[in-house]
């Protein structure tokens, strides 16, 4: 494979998992503390789901490398500090109330599901392959949080107010849903079309939203490259990689 | 009670592969029957095997135990008011197990149902206790459900007790106890 083109798949692999962990952890801060014992084990569940999918995501890229996938995985999760970290900033934001948790992951599920739609027609077979076999669990991720979301949005006032209050908070981070890193001309040669998963996600999610009697905010998109990160991942950090490094060298 | 804060409870039936009968599973609280059928997938399903699950509203279901049916009043034995519909008959058998799904009959009534199934299956399956419900109050969930509902767990070793060392790994840290 053509260097340039090895370069934007690292690049575009390491984004893609880093999502999946940084949103997986966050998922696993509800373990213990979702309303109900029912959500509680749902949320694990979500969080074992999109961890596997960033450990599916490194394993593509320790192959690209030739490296032992276990220690190279552990070393994309454990050693690498937040300036490393590829992102986008919506998945990092601390859990906030039921309302944010389930906006966010309805937000970042439909993404996704358009985003593995484009890789899984991609012509680098191992790209397309885990794109297929990650999107039937997302198809089940969509269907928990657009239930959620239609009885937060036409429950309560109460309830709507606070789903409403996630959206205005969020929707400026969307912009950064469907940005990848590496060259235009690269991913377009690893047949990669990332505009087209941005249009068919816009064309179902604002119609959804307006289902849920939400109303999306007016205002700038916020733009933001996936270097950039907010004071909250640092923190996220340390927590998910303190035991890791009390013993580099121990077995797990 | 005014100051029970809790869902409603779902009773969940879980069919292991094609053709096996449903199995009473447990139950899952629920705002409603759509949610009860992805909570039931997340308590119950995460482990394999599953094809299919059906989630009941609990108090939708009739039910008696052996020692209840020698009490029960048979009468009215034919309640023709009601629109006949399909019930789902389980059993509990007498030797350890699950509600067991033994099929369906035509009623207009739980207890009708109930007297229905007993005159059918009594004798063939002798039961610890029976549950009957109309079918409709069932949410099922679908074939193309299957491949993102069940089939991911079965790859997901790491959710299985088996996939972890524990107890090797505590018997070798206990070794120097014992040593010394």
């Amino acid at each position: 494979m053509d260097n340039h083109l090895k370069n934007t798949l690292r690049e575009l692999l390491v984004a893609l998992a880093d999502d999946e962990l940084i949103l997986g952890h966050r998922d696993s801060e509800w373990c213990g503390h979702a309303p109900i014992l029912e959500e509680d084990i749902a949320f694990a569940n979500l969080a074992l789901d999109e961890i596997g999918h960033a450990n599916l995501w490194y394993s593509v890229l320790a192959d690209l490398e030739e490296a032992d996938r276990q220690s190279f995985v552990d070393r994309m999760v454990y050693w690498r500090d937040a300036p490393d970290f590829r992102n986008i900033q919506m998945v990092e934001l601390p859990n906030g109330d039921w309302a944010f948790s389930m906006l966010r992951h309805y937000v970042f599920d439909s993404a996704e599901i358009e985003r593995l739609n484009v890789l899984a027609e991609s012509v680098f077979p191992p790209l397309a392959e885990t794109a297929a076999k990650i999107r039937t669990e997302e198809y089940y991720h969509l269907r928990h949080t657009r239930l959620w979301l239609r009885r937060l949005g036409l429950g309560t006032a109460e309830s709507r107010q606070r789903l409403q209050a996630a959206l205005d908070q969020l929707w400026p981070y969307t912009g950064q849903l469907f940005e990848m890193p590496g060259e235009p001309d690269h991913l377009f040669a690893l047949g990669i079309k990332m505009d087209q998963a941005s249009l068919s996600w816009e064309a179902q999610v604002i119609p959804f939203l307006g289902e849920c009697q939400l109303i999306l905010p007016a205002g700038a998109e916020r733009l933001l490259n996936r270097q950039e990160h907010s004071r909250h991942l640092p923190i996220l950090l340390a927590e998910m990689q303190s035991v890791a490094r009390l013993d580099p060298e121990a077995e797990w | 009670m005014p100051d029970d804060t809790q869902w409603s409870r779902f009773q969940v039936f879980v069919q292991v592969k094609p053709g096996a009968p449903f199995l009473d599973y447990g139950s899952v609280h629920a705002p409603d029957l759509e949610l009860a059928l992805l909570n039931a997938r997340d308590v119950f399903a995460r482990r394999p095997d599953c094809v299919a699950m059906w989630v009941v509203p609990a108090e939708g279901i009739f039910s008696k135990t052996v020692q209840e049916l020698q009490d029960w009043d048979s009468a009215p034995a034919w309640d023709n008011a009601g629109n006949r519909e399909t019930y789902h008959v389980f059993a509990k058998p007498m030797h350890a197990g699950a509600q067991t799904l033994l099929g369906q009959v035509e009623a207009s009534s739980p207890e009708q149902a109930l007297r229905l199934a007993l005159e059918r299956y009594e004798n063939k399956k002798p039961a610890f206790a029976w549950w009957v419900f109309p079918a409709r109050l069932a949410l099922s969930s679908q074939v193309e459900d299957i491949p993102s509902l069940y089939a991911p767990a079965r790859e997901k070793n790491f959710r299985l007790s088996t996939d972890y060392k524990t107890i090797t790994a505590m018997r070798e840290l206990r070794q120097p106890d014992k040593d010394g």
